[in-house]
């Protein structure tokens, strides 16, 4: 039963990019204003959901209302052009069986040619067919393209009305009443969209007039019907928001309009309506096109689960923020323990021009000395014979082991780069350790190598005036080649008595630096494996419950929690640090509470560790003021909502890790005074039980504890 | 012009411009100030004789070893040994650095859980195991290290009745070139018994094999015995993977570590030839990298040091009582701390200067005790000045087993206080007094009354 209600639902919100059951709810309601409309459109729904349902097409695609969208826009606008008779009706039933298989067909054809959407492509051709195949018959009576006047509405602005009748346009309804109701649904939905269709209603009245220069009434309703939804898809629900998204919007809108021009001009010999093919045909090759780009860091296309704009936007910021610096591999440091950079990016010494991107690393005691005794001798030097190891997996390329050791203080530039092995990590990445201690090497040109294979030890030799090690990474096997800037993926930087896990980042000159080592009780609690199951026993603002989770995978290896309601958290599990990428679903369960307070987790424990992390704004703020932002959303992000998370420090004999996290959502600019915040705890046991999941703000307090580990 | 201090005349001979190959004789550096504090303050405010603890001295030690062997292998863990110096204080120390227990006691075992460390983070060692202690072990997740057969059987005994699987790893006692021999303690390597524990322990249902523990012995003054220690631990441990696929979670290399303490059989100074710990930690770390494991992950490296992070943070400070000539016309010099307090002075030739700045001229004299003991002799020979009662001396590095092995003998025990960090002094053990000392005293009814005439 609830399938069949979402994929009625779901059909009305599809055609309106929306993935809300009560805005499809809306949506139907509204097509009821015109009964007979509204009642041939459910017809097209119901058969085009029963055929795919009957012919076992994708269940899901069902619900979400892929296949019902085409059949309800067929049914209704087969009502709006004639007036119904039973013969018509069995005429139309036919029609949308065809209907059917076309938006299959075409569906597939477009995604897997040119992965584009099918939009209502389907429809428009399924209507031409139905159309040129009616003339057949003399009796079927064309009704014209009416609108219901009101009395009661006549003193309404002209342009609001154009307005509203634009958006019921999009339903084929002629009342305004339906645009009316229409446009609400939108607003609370997504107040993005609903200024898109300002922006697109108001270019396009603007222009029309400009260049067609005496419009009639149905050019510029088509025109602007058309406009609005072009500014959905290209300003927020195809394309992600931006101010250029906003350029895109006019530039469309103009393309739109001169599409309508000619389509009119093309099709009236054949005596169809252009309807919303200007819209297909701009869309479809705008998309299509920004696709070969050969950058895309704006007007990004959706490439996730589309939401709202909104939610596309926080969506996509979060992930930019959190995941644009990953790289394919996930180098770390290369030694064991404390390390000092005592040299950095664009050095003072020698990491200057092609070698700027380099580190030197040394070894400093809690006094800032590098070295014990006098410091004349290289054995002095905390760093001197201790283990240098790999930095990823690769094979050793080149391999230098007869440089002789320096007197601390002096330089050996004939062989500037000492002792030095080459790796080559694959993809054209190389990494070079140089100064190593004469003989010391203990790999061999055509070894392989695991990340943390020990490769040799610390030396002083070649321009090495006192001992320390040389690492950078290059683009060739050449010794001494230019360097490349390359991040290491994860490391604790030591700032003060607190230790700050940074990630994909660049150590930096003075700072103090170490690899993550990893714990068996973290590493336990977030190995999620396929078919886990766990079940909480909860507590939200009073109100207790249980809820059960399970690991599974989708089609496309995403690997994500679901819970017992639906909700889901998909995770991203990486060799050192485990992420939470998104959530989607029921807040009021243990897995949104999980998911914030999981977003990021270091797999292994330092005392005063710290690290920072950002939440999607439609995921962690739930706020009027958050639609206030959102008004002005294609100008900037004015919500942000970030996390600092810490492990708690562990007293005396308590054997649990404990993480701490301390929310903030906070407003920019004139939104300044926003401000939210919550404080989390997840608590683990040592042997990896994930215990309890707390959450505390003004207005939620939930408690979880997790069932297995209550016995 | 100020007053000239008084000293007692002596005699001297004189060498006039004779050079030797040790330089000229040895002029002892006073120690006025412990941490910054005046050693005249301390014995003011808590009296003499004092131990005193530096919380910096400790920390800084800690951290040292840590940062060598960590910058050397990619997982190390301290455990602390207790029976090295286990005043809680002291312990916390470690703790707060993040060091485990390592306990060879039932008794110790409950210090350290009264202090709050959990079972998980204790290690207990030691021959001598109750069944109550290794109930409790076992019931807490402790890390069982055993040390011989009995015990193993003991132990599988507790675990079926317990119906708790018990953590355990094996001692191990092996041939690493040096002499003595430490072959009392855990399995011997050579003959087959490690391996023959090692299988039993493997194919029983309740232990489950954590690590592998060796302890070569004690003030070991080279570095190559732990080399050969830890190759024939990797090698115990690949066996194991090898034929019972199992992942050990650590390699325990004990402790043994020297302090910068001379024994009284060595000629030249401790600094003088002891290897660095770098050189130490180089021989233990090198093997272990030739460990199999399936993770790819390497066991972690467990240390048990005592001595060496805690001896010279200990300070026992004397006063003056008497000095006397001998019947052979050697000086003599009397101070209140004894070989009740310094047990260690049987082997240990301590470090020992005036806190005071004392005339340039020294003389050879023996340092005696306040015991009315023939054996109360600190030191037959030490050279000092001209020391006045009521004066100081400081004996240096006394933190390793002093506090732990001194006698309740003759006097009391004085107070400890520790140096702290910001400079305050803080007291971490009272003196003892009459009543604690008999409280533990039953007499018997008969003997309650005495007349004396």
């Amino acid at each position: 039963m609830q399938f069949i209600i979402d994929s009625i639902l779901f059909s009305y919100s599809q055609i309106f990019f929306c993935n809300r059951r009560w805005f499809g709810a809306v949506a139907l309601c509204s097509t009821f204003v015109v009964p007979e409309i509204g009642l041939l459109g459910l017809e097209g729904l119901a058969i085009s959901n029963f055929i795919a349902l009957l012919l076992k097409f994708d269940k899901e695609k069902i619900r979400t209302g892929f296949y019902g969208f085409n059949g309800l826009l067929f049914g209704a606008s087969a009502a709006y052009f004639f007036e119904l008779t039973p013969f018509l009706i069995l005429i139309v039933s036919i029609f949308i069986v065809i209907t059917f298989f076309l938006s299959a067909t075409l569906e597939h054809f477009l995604a897997s040619t040119f992965n584009l959407p099918g939009l209502s492509l389907p429809f428009i051709s399924a209507l031409y067919i139905y159309l040129i195949f009616i003339t057949n018959y003399n009796n079927i009576i064309y009704k014209g393209f009416n609108f219901v006047e009101y009395s009661f509405l006549s003193e309404m602005p002209v342009l609001l009305s154009y307005y509203l009748q634009s958006i019921s346009l999009i339903l084929f309804q002629s009342s305004v009443i339906t645009g009316l109701i229409l446009i609400t649904g939108i607003l609370f939905f997504s107040r993005v969209m609903f200024i898109n269709s300002l922006i697109g209603f108001a270019i396009n009245y603007i222009f029309v007039n400009i260049i067609f220069p005496n419009p009639t009434n149905d050019v510029l309703l088509l025109a602007s019907f058309n406009s609005i939804l072009t500014s959905f898809a290209l300003g927020g629900n195809l394309v992600i928001i931006s101010r250029k998204s906003f350029g895109l919007i006019f530039v469309s809108t103009l393309m739109v309009i001169v599409f309508t021009g000619f389509f009119s001009k093309l099709l009236i010999d054949y005596l169809l309506p252009v309807l919303v093919l200007p819209f297909n045909v701009v869309v479809l090759f705008t998309i299509y096109s920004l696709k070969f780009r050969q950058e895309h860091s704006d007007l990004t296309l959706l490439y996730f689960q589309p939401g709202s704009p909104e939610e596309n936007f926080y969506y996509h910021q979060n992930r930019k923020t959190r995941f644009d610096k990953f790289k394919y591999v996930f180098p770390e440091l290369p030694v064991f323990g404390e390390w000092k950079i005592s040299q950095g990016f664009d050095g003072e010494h020698t990491h200057k021009d092609e070698w700027r991107f380099a580190w030197d690393f040394v070894i400093e005691d809690d006094k800032g000395n590098e070295f014990n005794g006098t410091g004349n001798a290289p054995e002095d030097y905390y760093c001197y014979n201790t283990p240098v190891v790999a930095s990823l997996d690769g094979d050793v390329v080149k391999v230098i082991d007869n440089v002789p050791e320096n007197k601390v203080g002096e330089t050996n530039l004939q062989n500037n780069w000492g002792n030095t092995v080459i790796i080559d990590h694959g993809d054209g990445l190389f990494s070079a350790m140089s100064h190593l201690k004469m003989n010391s090497i203990k790999v061999s040109k055509g070894d392989i190598v695991k990340k943390g294979d020990i490769i040799g030890l610390c030396g002083n030799n070649g321009r090495s005036p006192v001992p320390h090690l040389h690492f950078q990474f290059q683009l060739t096997d050449k010794l001494g080649d230019k360097t490349y800037k390359f991040p290491i993926s994860h490391f604790l930087q030591k700032s003060g008595d607190r230790y700050e896990l940074r990630s994909f980042s660049y150590p930096s000159e003075n700072t103090i630096v170490r690899n993550i080592e990893t714990h068996k009780g973290l590493m336990e609690a977030f190995d999620f494996q396929l078919g886990d199951e766990l079940e909480f026993k909860c507590k939200l603002n009073g109100e207790e419950f249980y809820e059960g989770w399970e690991v599974k995978v989708d089609i496309l290896n995403n690997m994500y929690i679901e819970s017992d309601n639906g909700a889901r958290a998909f995770l991203y599990p990486r060799e050192k640090v485990f992420y939470l990428t998104n959530f989607v679903g029921n807040k009021k369960s243990a897995l949104y509470f999980f998911y914030l307070q999981a977003l990021s987790v270091p797999l292994g424990y330092v005392d005063n560790m710290f690290w920072k992390d950002s939440i999607p704004v439609s995921i962690a703020v739930k706020s009027t003021f958050r639609y206030m932002a959102e008004v002005v959303l294609i100008f900037g992000q004015l919500i942000s909502s970030t996390v600092e998370k810490t492990f708690e420090k562990k007293i005396n004999g308590n054997q649990s890790f404990i993480i701490a996290s301390d929310f903030v959502n906070s407003g920019k600019y004139f939104m300044k005074w926003f401000k939210q915040g919550a404080k989390g705890r997840l608590s683990i046991d040592s042997q990896g039980v994930i215990q309890s999941i707390e959450h505390k703000s003004d207005r939620i307090n939930f408690y979880a504890s997790n069932k297995s580990a209550e016995v | 012009m100020a007053k000239k201090v008084y000293e007692r005349p002596m005699i001297i001979k004189q060498y006039s411009g004779m050079m030797n190959k040790f330089g000229s004789a040895p002029a002892s550096m006073p120690l006025s100030e412990i941490d910054g504090v005046p050693v005249k303050q301390l014995t003011e405010e808590w009296g003499s004789p004092l131990f005193v603890m530096s919380e910096k001295k400790i920390r800084e030690n800690q951290r040292r070893l840590y940062r060598i062997f960590k910058s050397r292998y990619p997982s190390v863990q301290m455990a602390w040994s207790y029976k090295t110096n286990y005043l809680n204080a002291v312990c916390s120390v470690f703790h707060q650095e993040g060091s485990w227990a390592e306990v060879v006691s039932e008794f110790e075992y409950d210090r350290a859980r009264k202090l709050g460390v959990d079972g998980e983070h204790i290690i207990f060692n030691g021959p001598n195991k109750s069944v109550e202690g290794l109930q409790k072990a076992i019931h807490e997740n402790a890390k069982i290290h055993i040390d011989h057969f009995d015990e193993l059987y003991q132990i599988l005994e507790i675990t079926d009745r317990m119906k708790k699987p018990a953590n355990v790893a094996i001692r191990v006692n092996m041939d690493v070139g040096i002499y003595p021999k430490w072959d009392r303690f855990g399995f011997n390597y050579e003959n087959g018994e490690a391996a023959q524990a090692l299988k039993r322990i493997a194919t029983s249902e309740n232990l489950r094999l954590v690590g592998l523990h060796t302890h070569i012995g004690t003030y070991i003054m080279s570095a190559e015995p732990y080399r050969v220690a830890a190759s024939k631990l990797v090698e115990l441990a690949n066996m194991m993977k090898r034929e019972y696929n199992t992942d050990l979670e650590y390699i325990d290399m004990g402790g043994g570590l020297p302090s910068n303490n001379t024994l009284k059989g060595q000629y030249l100074e401790a600094e003088q030839i002891l290897p660095t710990y770098e050189q130490y930690a180089d021989a233990i770390t090198s093997p272990l990298f030739d460990l199999k494991s399936s993770s790819g992950k390497l066991p972690t490296l467990i240390l048990e040091n005592g001595r060496a992070l805690i001896d010279d943070a200990g300070f026992l400070i004397s006063t003056v009582i008497g000095n006397k000539r001998l019947s052979d016309g050697r000086r003599a010099v009397i101070v209140d701390a004894g070989v009740n307090l310094l047990f260690t002075s049987f082997w240990f030739k301590h470090k020992i200067v005036p806190a005071q700045q004392n005339g340039s001229f020294t003389e050879n004299s023996t340092l005696y005790g306040p015991l009315c003991m023939n054996i109360d002799c600190l030191r037959e020979e030490i050279v000092l000045p001209v020391m006045k009662r009521g004066e100081q001396l400081v004996i240096k590095h006394v933190g390793a087993y002093s506090v732990t092995q001194w006698m309740q003998f003759i006097s009391l025990r004085p107070k400890v206080v520790m140096t702290m960090e910001d400079g305050s002094v803080e007291l971490i053990r009272d003196s003892e007094h009459l009543d604690y000392i008999t409280s533990m005293e039953k007499i018997p009814e008969k003997l309650n009354a005495f007349s004396l005439q």
